[in-house]
């Protein structure tokens, strides 16, 4: 499998994070997390092909989309590649629990990450509240998020592999 | 040196087994690159910014199109659920608004003559240009928008910005097709403002939550909770007395609840006033020959006269900012009291 389906997957994700929801200004930071977890699942996911300068380049088009300072997204997207790359797939522990544990702790290290930087960024320290909000959101999305990219590569998956997901 | 590494002989090499590893080396730390760059405000980050966003504007304004309509869906349908109370909320308010519809009148009729008493120039026009939003700013760093109104449509740098129910932010970048509004509620926004029947002068500053903080005020100064905040134009950069919001909070911590809704805008209008400190702020703009236009349409006026200076056209058709409508419409509107 190439790494079509999984980019495009996530472009209409950036695409759709782009778009004027009419959220809250204290949930502004869920969605651009949805994007990074689908990212952290496509690496995850035995069999699939999705390339860390892939992750990079969409992390970019979000950073330009938002308007923030380029490269925090692409950042964002490079340590959820790195973090979904290094971990045990599915295939391997057929175990789903142990990914979302392993994505929780991504989504708190991105949370701090991201507010230091931000913090940096202004020279002064940012809400921190907005970010925890993001960041425990993604953690109870993960399993929506987990089957809809199981979902969409559904198809050329074993589904023994899966149990219960597909 | 024996039993270590001399100095003067070569460290055996590290081979890189995985070059994957060095890939990952390379955009990490091209990240931090671009985040430095972004930080200092390089140019050419900028420009590359503005381009792409032009680029993906038709994806950006195909994508939010159908997020728009079930916003809109929703929200008519949570209005439909409280169709007969908000009947009778709006018939007591339409009893009060024929109220103060009277009362304005007289006021009026007071203004103008007091005004032809006092030989007092007239308020400038404002012209305007109106859109839609087009996507919106997700992160910790920034609450900005963008909308589909361009260079093209004459829009510039450091514009306010408006809906029908005031002051949105102004404009910080724009590209040919595609302005981006910093909205007042961001980190970065700083708007003079003036609060109260006494003008009490403050600043309205954004700390990216859904209130302003209203920093500056003076020792004493008479504000209550409730109070109207308006832009005093004391920045040169946009025009006295459009609407901001009301006060709210406790002495020693007031804060600005915007009458805009920030999070949920479908439709703004840009407002060209051309105040001088746009012309030392902005870069020179993509057409020269629309520099300093008060509106789209009237390319020919030198750059030292502005807009807002000078009477609209008589011919010209006055539509109310922040009108309903999908594709950019242009105006002109009388300036706020």
């Amino acid at each position: 499998m190439n790494a079509t389906l999984p980019v495009l997957s996530v472009l209409v994700a950036v695409l759709a994070t782009a778009a004027p929801w009419g959220l809250p200004a204290e949930a502004t930071f869920i969605l651009p997390l949805v994007v990074v977890m689908m990212v952290f699942c496509w690496r995850a996911l035995p069999g699939t092909v999705f390339p860390a300068y892939l992750a990079l380049l969409l992390g970019l088009l979000m950073d330009i989309v938002s308007g923030g300072p380029l490269g925090f997204w692409a950042l964002m997207a490079l340590i959820a590649a790195s973090a979904g790359g290094r971990t045990p797939s599915l295939a391997d522990s057929q175990d789903v629990n142990r990914l979302w544990l392993v994505w929780a702790g991504v989504a708190v290290l991105i949370a701090v990450i991201s507010w230091l930087l931000g913090s940096l960024y202004f020279l002064r320290f940012i809400d921190l509240w907005p970010i925890a909000l993001g960041a425990g959101a993604s953690i109870l999305l993960f399993p929506v998020v987990l089957r809809g990219v199981v979902w969409i590569k559904r198809g050329k998956l074993r589904p023994k592999l899966y149990r219960g997901w597909t | 040196m024996r039993g270590g590494h001399s100095p003067f002989k070569p460290r055996p090499r590290r081979s890189w087994r995985a070059p994957g590893e060095l890939l990952n080396f390379t955009l990490y730390f091209l990240c931090a690159v671009l985040l430095v760059l972004s930080r200092i405000g390089h140019g050419a980050v900028t420009d590359a910014r503005e381009s792409f966003v032009d680029l993906t504007a038709p994806l950006l304004e195909a994508a939010s199109t159908p997020v728009i309509m079930g916003r809109n869906a929703v929200s008519r349908a949570w209005s439909y659920s409280g169709l007969f109370g908000e009947i009778d909320r709006l018939k007591a308010e339409n009893e009060q608004l024929k109220h103060w519809e009277s009362r304005a009148k007289l006021a009026e009729r007071n203004i103008t003559h007091l005004r032809s008493l006092l030989n007092a120039v007239d308020e400038p026009a404002l012209h305007f240009t109106t859109g839609s939003v087009i996507a919106d700013a997700r992160g910790p760093f920034l609450r900005s928008a963008l909308v589909n109104l361009g260079r093209d449509q004459g829009v510039r740098i450091g514009y306010a910005v408006i809906n029908g129910d005031g002051l949105v932010g102004r404009t910080v970048d724009a590209g040919a097709s595609v302005t981006r509004v910093l909205l007042l509620n961001d980190l970065n926004s700083r708007i003079p403002v003036l609060v109260g029947h006494a003008g009490v002068r403050a600043l309205a500053s954004g700390d990216n939550g859904a209130e302003l903080k209203l920093d500056f005020l003076p020792d004493g100064a008479s504000v209550h909770p409730g109070n109207e905040v308006f832009t005093s134009g004391s920045d040169g950069v946009l025009p006295r007395g459009l609407r901001v919001g009301v006060v709210t909070g406790s002495p020693g911590a007031f804060r600005v609840r915007p009458h805009a809704d920030l999070s949920a805008l479908d439709v703004v209008s840009v407002l060209f006033f051309d105040a001088p400190a746009l012309t030392r702020t902005d870069p020179p703009p993509i057409a020269v020959d629309r520099a300093l236009s008060p509106s789209p349409d009237d390319t020919k006026v030198p750059a030292a006269v502005t807009s807002s200076v000078e009477p609209p056209p008589m011919d010209a058709e006055i539509k109310q900012a922040g009108a309903s409508a999908t594709t950019p419409v242009e105006g002109v509107a009388q300036a706020p009291q």
